[in-house]
């Protein structure tokens, strides 16, 4: 029982991060390599408010997402003047100073002997340090996100975002500022990240740099990939199937120096064989004038 | 020797060509005109292998090319002039030249600078130079010609290359009225020489004066196919243009 | 001139021809790295996210050879050489060839997935640990004056030089170079000169593979080698790369040696309280691309603007 709980609690984590994600990188097509680093900074924040400064769940909720939204629209500042490959650079570049910062800056973040002994959160007087109880506040965050990024999707908003994609120029022609509709949709993708960082935080109670690696990224592309790009449901379903994959490989005996590379392993074969089969569908090319 | 009939081809969700036939024999020249977005450049790219059709086929003296790529069918003989400027600005006016030329020689005979072929293409490159008096300027890199001089090049580096079809794009774009008649002196060689031309041109004049067939091209189909003093006088043509 | 003398001590200047020697080093690691990274974008167009890793899986190859195999150094580098050309080749033909002409941003999705699978082959058959190549006696340094410096470090710093040579030769005065030009250049006028795209993609792709695995067994001997390593560097050539000027060679190369500069006298020079800690070293790239990205796109070592 408690395993199904932790499941679904990472289940949930999930469906937060990629849905998120799946706004820039499927509905927006801005190939953003930097959204591993704004749920690094939410979880960060987390840590930090909650061990140093004491802060309640609903502050330290805010604040991640707060920073990690503020972080996305530094990013967007300078990755939005950018188009195609010099995009997917800038923003690689932006996650690599966030690692560089979270391993190096130690006086804050204490490198990568991590930051331990994150409480869970108090709601009502009652510590959730039972995981089931923890599962439903997580629960509830997972469907209110998901509600607002559903309505994201399907909003004017999320057509604009959509259109920009296909045909930048026309977009602009109708009038839209595709500069400033990009960034607000880099900043409620960020914030949903720095959400999931933050509970993702809580949940594990202990965050070191090597959670928000360069292979986590090229998981949520996986996800995002394997839902079909700009899919809601296709989304949802795909962090299931993929944070879930994995999980018979817990039962084979394997010492854990091999498990976490398969783990890996698996989901990178996963990606390319989908791309393989729907490369004429995936991320069709902008129409040329 | 070029037959083209019923290309269907979409780029994104636009249907760009919309069943577009033709068929030129050796030594022809044919004009193209037509509206802007009316899938001229499109038809080229088509031709060239660029882009692939969905439907329609073509094929270069009996041979069905639609999906060769564009490598090979340069192999075969279609050149290329693009509309804007298909010359390597980075290399020197020689380098273009025998570029082209070393591509039929094969990469391993012309391998090093010093060997007999690579001697022999220098000299030949020569030669093509001085047919558009750019033997002055060999060592110059090609991006610091000006407009015409840059066609010029263009033009006689698929000469030289030994293109048979000739698929030319606008080639006076961005070229000053009086390095024209140049141009237009270049593409009449061509002709002399027995190539097969096609010429994409918005200015009717120009076309005519090389042109003894015109394709009127819109939205994706050929609706003239006529002499030049024919498609001038057609109301057709008024139409697409100015609107009815 | 004693006032000059004075700031010199006050600043370390002492170190300068060290740092000068180590930025050396490090800019022609840099270099052998780079070249093929940039070659791969000019003329196949693609970011190949994976070229560190697939630098790394040949260093972790030759390491196989040498250290558990126990074959002579000769043996092993031929060995790895062939074994880097046909993985080279199934890299085109399974990563990059079926996708790049449906859209630009496939390539960079695969090479994603491709550098997570040789990341995580690697780690489950060597270990997670750091190997070590032996390199013996080279490894001891020699003292020229103030500075110091290993025959292997002169190895490192030749070799690089002698294939600087060869790659001006190569891209300027043969045919395969003028092609290799033409292509990145113009590739669709090149085509119309039926210069052979995917053959001459091969043989880029591979000869840049393997240049690059001679970096990672360098990089081997020099330090170490971990299975996590490929990303660092495929930055490194990145930062390069923007540095110079996207698919400009020559640019790039000189971007290696800036970066090679910039990173050893950052960490290296005592500036005081404001010193940057070593561990910012790696970050430094990072930043210079983003700062090169915001003023310059186009590359700040490239004298001539691109015409698009």
């Amino acid at each position: 029982m408690e395993y199904i709980i932790h499941l679904a609690i990472l289940v949930g984590i999930y469906l937060i991060l990629a849905q998120s994600f799946n706004l820039t990188i499927g509905l927006g097509r801005m190939f953003n390599l930097a959204h591993v680093a704004s749920y690094a900074l939410g979880a960060y924040v987390t840590a930090l408010a909650s061990t140093e400064l004491e802060m309640g769940f609903g502050r330290c909720l805010i604040s991640s997402a707060l920073v990690s939204g503020l972080f996305a629209i530094l990013l967007g500042g300078i990755a939005l003047r950018l188009a195609g490959d010099y995009f997917a650079i800038g923003t690689l570049a932006f996650a690599s100073i966030v690692s560089a910062l979270l391993i190096n800056w130690k006086s804050v973040t204490k490198g990568v002997l991590g930051i331990p002994g994150i409480p869970r959160p108090e709601i009502g007087g009652v510590a959730l340090y039972d995981n089931l109880q923890f599962g439903y506040v997580v629960g509830v965050l997972v469907i209110v996100s998901l509600t607002v990024l559903y309505f994201v999707f399907s909003s004017p908003f999320g057509r604009v975002l959509r259109g920009q994609a296909e045909d930048q120029l026309a977009m602009m022609a109708l009038g839209r500022d595709v500069r400033l509709i990009n960034t607000l949709g880099f900043f409620i993708a960020s914030a949903f990240a720095g959400v999931a960082g933050a509970l993702f935080a809580y949940y594990i109670n202990y965050i070191d740099p090597s959670s928000f690696s360069f292979s986590e990224m090229v998981f949520l592309v996986t996800i995002v990939v394997v839902g079909s790009p700009g899919s809601f449901w296709g989304c949802v379903v795909a962090t299931f199937f993929l944070v879930l994959l994995p999980e018979p490989l817990r039962f084979v005996d394997l010492p854990s120096s091999i498990l976490g590379p398969m783990r890996q392993l698996l989901h990178s074969i996963v990606l390319l064989s989908v791309v393989w089969f729907n490369r004429a569908k995936l991320f069709p090319a902008q129409r040329e004038v | 020797m070029l037959e083209v009939s019923d290309l269907h081809l979409k780029i994104g969700d636009a249907l760009i060509l919309n069943g577009v036939s033709f068929s030129a024999q050796a030594g022809d020249s044919i004009g193209i005109i037509g509206p802007n977005g009316s899938g001229k450049t499109t038809l080229f790219n088509c031709l060239s292998g660029f882009v692939l059709p969905f439907q329609g086929s073509v094929s270069l003296r009996g041979e069905n090319i639609t999906h060769t790529p564009p490598y090979l069918r340069a192999e075969l003989g279609v050149g290329r002039v693009f509309q804007s400027f298909g010359i390597f600005r980075e290399m020197t006016v020689l380098e273009n030249l025998v570029v082209a030329l070393e591509s039929r020689a094969g990469v391993l005979r012309t391998f090093f600078p010093w060997s007999t072929t690579s001697r022999m293409i220098r000299a030949q490159a020569k030669e093509f130079a001085a047919q558009v008096k750019l033997d002055g300027k060999l060592s110059q890199r090609a991006g610091m010609l000006s407009g015409g001089q840059m066609r010029l090049l263009e033009i006689v580096r698929a000469l030289a290359f030994g293109a048979e079809v000739f698929l030319l794009d606008e080639p006076t774009a961005g070229v000053s009225p009086k390095m024209k008649d140049e141009v237009a002196a270049l593409i009449s060689h061509v002709q002399t020489l027995g190539k097969t031309t096609l010429i994409i041109e918005h200015d009717i004049n120009f076309v005519q004066s090389f042109s003894k067939r015109v394709l009127v091209l819109d939205q994706g189909r050929v609706i003239l196919d006529d002499s030049p003093e024919n498609v001038r006088k057609n109301d057709l043509l008024r139409e697409i243009y100015f609107g009815k | 001139m004693s006032r000059e003398i004075q700031d010199a001590t006050l600043w370390g200047m002492d170190i300068v021809p060290q740092l000068l020697v180590n930025a050396i080093i490090t800019g022609s690691i840099y270099a052998l790295v780079a070249v093929g990274f940039s070659l791969t974008y000019g003329v196949l167009k693609i970011l190949n996210f994976a070229h560190g890793h697939l630098m790394m899986t040949g260093a972790y190859l030759f390491y196989f050879f040498t250290v558990e195999s126990a074959l002579s150094v000769p043996t092993a580098a031929l060995a790895t050489c062939a074994a880097t050309l046909v993985i080279a080749l199934l890299t085109l033909l399974i990563f990059v060839n079926p996708f790049d002409r449906y859209s630009p941003m496939l390539p960079l999705v695969t090479t994603l997935a491709l550098a997570t699978i040789l990341e995580s082959c690697v780690s489950m058959i060597f270990g997670v640990n750091v190997k070590a190549l032996d390199s013996g006696s080279s490894a001891e340094s020699i003292q020229f004056g103030s500075v110091f410096i290993t025959p292997l470090q002169v190895v490192i710093a030749v070799t690089a030089l002698m294939m600087l040579v060869l790659i001006a030769f190569l891209m300027h005065s043969t045919s395969f170079g003028r092609r290799v030009r033409a292509m990145s250049e113009r590739l669709a006028a090149a085509q119309a000169l039926a210069i052979n795209s995917p053959a001459m993609k091969g043989l880029v792709f591979t000869l840049g593979t393997v240049l690059s695995v001679y970096a990672g067994i360098m990089i081997g001997y020099e330090t170490n080698l971990q299975p996590t390593m490929g990303h660092g560097y495929t930055m490194k050539a990145l930062a390069a790369m923007i540095l110079g000027g996207l698919g400009n060679l020559w640019g790039t190369i000189l971007g290696c040696y800036t970066l090679g500069v910039l990173e050893n006298f950052a960490v290296g020079l005592d500036f005081g309280a404001y010193s940057l800690p070593a561990g910012y070293k790696d970050a430094f790239a990072y930043f210079i691309i983003l700062v090169v990205l915001l003023i310059r796109p186009e590359g700040l070592l490239s004298f001539r603007r691109r015409v698009a």
